[in-house]
């Protein structure tokens, strides 16, 4: 079985991650903009498994650290999409450029 | 792993973080079986046992040697049980200004935020005895989402709301970033325990990938220095500090902010120490500048934009974001004297926010608002306010006499010993401490010569002991700052930290 290359697996993760960062700095729906962390977060998880089989190096803990990066970004999206609620429940809206009460 | 392992380690080693965790616990437990109505305040009390206790633990660990546990991913060493006494006595003076203002709206006293405190703190600790990659991560992880929730406690409060997403948004995208430089550190060396990376840096065969290395640094830092609230990544503190409740932004500012700069410390000396850059030998050399730049950017951007600012959380804000510039100054020299002066600045700078941030707590319950007005005439009606106030703003400032200036001479001289010596950034250093002058200053001046009709302020009593000993500190730390020294020199040996790489690398690191 032919392997794919260690470049094209870090490639596709630089690219998702580079999605990820535009689209949490310009998407106007707050829940597109959480999602979007979960894809920066999800390259990183690729980075760690790629790294844990082709690197110079292999090691078995590239995938456990990947474990706890995956159960870690599931507590960052739970709080996040609490805190969006209770946002949601005062302002009655998710657009990221109204939530701007606090300027000089 | 079975069970002869498990007992094997020496878990007294992991005391402070186990009473932390079961104080916690008890806390969660007992507020769910607490009447709604009732009071939350004897789970502060509860709760400041259980940080002293941490604290009475750590003092009794003081002797103990380096050890290691866990596979070597739990480490107490000297700079994990320096950096936990701040990160334990901040969260103490924490919890006291918390817990008695008078808050008759339960909705607003709840218990949650004590446990989250203490969880945020476990996390903070932890960070401070990990010398593994994915442990460090976890408790920089504890540590950011339990602050997001106390972010945002005030429900009803629209502001809160909105600053606790600002904070959960850019911590996100902050937290993605450092794995993405992990995930490259990682790669590269194939360990994630630190001193493990640390010795295979030396490894001839990463000279290849050296250009990979900068990079992997580069974004990793970058994405640490979201803690601190270093530019760039500053924009989030104002807009969260303002939001917050006054006892978690005095917690944002002082222990979460010390809890950066020993990620900062842990990560980035030990991984870093030894590997090659791309021109030259030491990469920590190469990238000098860049740290340089970016501690000048953040002592500007933080004092002049402090300037313009009338609300009195926003602007210590700012200021909070300057002083982390003062303290990345010693970073960036990299001296043998780096965790002295860090450390006994973060004491100071402890003692000066959190009796600033009581005094505005007290003010802002009583005027709800946190305008600078509020300050006006506070010499005439409250005097035992106006003059430890006007000693922390002094001290924030760097005059004499005060625990700020020792820090800040320290630093200062540190940066012009150095060979070669950093003038410009000292220059900067300089000038922007003169331009925060006038901002400090102006507090002062609205306490002291304008009037107000308002009434004299009543102070409690907790506040009123925080008050009195974060004052005494910040003054005795300015006449007798060999109080502190003495203490870190006598029962601290910096060179553990490097314990396990020095077989190793002798030169690298002892310049």
């Amino acid at each position: 079985m032919s392997a794919v290359p260690l470049p094209a697996y870090l490639m596709l993760a630089l690219i998702l991650f580079c999605i990820g960062l535009f689209g949490a700095l310009t998407k106007r729906n707050a829940v597109i903009v959480l999602i979007s962390i979960e894809l920066m977060l999800n390259a990183v998880n690729i980075n760690l498994v790629a790294f844990a089989k082709y690197s110079l190096n292999p090691g078995l803990t590239g995938q456990i650290f990947s474990l706890f990066t995956i159960t870690v970004a599931a507590a960052e999206a739970a709080v996040g999409l609490a805190i969006l609620i209770a946002l949601y429940r005062n302002r009655k809206t998710v657009n990221v450029d109204e939530m701007d009460t606090m300027k000089r | 792993m079975d069970l002869d392992t498990l007992l094997s380690f020496k878990w007294s080693v992991m005391a402070p973080e186990f009473i932390i965790l079961g104080v916690a616990t008890l806390l969660s437990v007992i507020d769910l079986f607490m009447k709604k109505e009732s009071s939350r305040t004897p789970l502060a009390w509860l709760a400041g046992a259980g940080v002293i206790g941490a604290l009475a633990a750590i003092f009794m660990q003081l002797d103990t040697e380096v050890t290691s546990i866990l596979f070597d991913t739990y480490r107490l060493d000297s700079f994990s049980k320096a950096f936990k006494i701040l990160l334990l006595l901040g969260t103490l003076l924490v919890l006291v200004l918390a817990s008695n203002d008078k808050k008759e709206d339960v909705e607003e006293n709840r218990g949650e935020f004590y446990y989250l405190l203490l969880a945020a703190l476990l996390g903070a600790m932890m960070m401070a005895s990990s010398a593994d990659l994915i442990t460090l991560f976890v408790g920089l992880e504890l540590l950011s989402l339990s602050s997001y929730i106390m972010a945002g406690l005030e429900r009803q409060n629209k502001r809160s709301n909105e600053s606790a997403f600002k904070y959960v948004v850019s911590g996100g995208i902050a937290t993605a970033i450092t794995l993405f430089g992990m995930s490259y550190v990682f790669g590269l060396t194939g360990e994630t325990n630190l001193f493990l990376i640390a010795q295979t840096m030396q490894d001839p065969e990463l000279l290849k990938h050296s250009f990979l290395l900068m990079f992997a640094f580069l974004i990793t830092f970058a994405g640490l220095t979201f803690k601190i609230a270093a530019a760039p990544l500053h924009m989030w503190a104002p807009d969260v500090y303002e939001g917050a409740p006054v006892p978690v932004t005095a917690f944002l500012s002082v222990v979460s902010k010390t809890a950066g700069f020993v990620i900062l410390l842990r990560f980035i000396i030990i991984t870093f120490i030894a590997a090659p850059g791309i021109d030259s030998e030491s990469l920590l050399l190469e990238v000098q500048p860049y740290v340089m730049a970016l501690a000048a950017a953040t002592m500007i951007i933080g004092n002049v934009t402090a300037l313009r600012q009338r609300n009195i959380k926003r602007m210590f804000a700012y200021s909070s974001i300057a002083q982390a510039g003062y303290i990345l100054v010693p970073f960036v020299s990299n001296s043998s004297l780096l965790f002295e002066l860090i450390w006994f600045y973060l004491l100071a700078y402890l003692f000066m926010n959190i009796g600033a941030f009581t005094i505005i707590q007290v003010l802002s319950v009583q005027e709800k608002s946190n305008d600078i007005s509020i300050f006006r005439g506070l010499f005439k009606r409250s005097p035992w306010l106006a003059v430890p106030m006007t000693f922390f703003l002094l001290s924030l400032a760097g005059i004499p006499i005060t625990a700020g200036f020792v820090g800040k001479f320290g630093i200062f001289m540190g940066a012009l010993g150095l060979e070669p010596a950093h003038y410009w950034l000292a220059a900067v250093m300089m000038a922007t401490t003169l331009v925060s002058y006038v901002y400090y200053f102006n507090v002062i001046a609205v306490m002291f010569f304008r009037d107000s009709e308002r009434t004299r302020v009543s102070v409690p009593r907790g506040m009123a002991a925080v008050l009195a000993f974060c004052a005494v500190s910040t003054i005795l730390l300015g006449i007798m700052p060999d109080l502190a020294l003495d203490f870190f020199y006598g029962n601290f040996d910096i060179n553990e930290f490097f314990m396990n790489i020095e077989a190793v690398d002798t030169h690298t690191h002892d310049h």
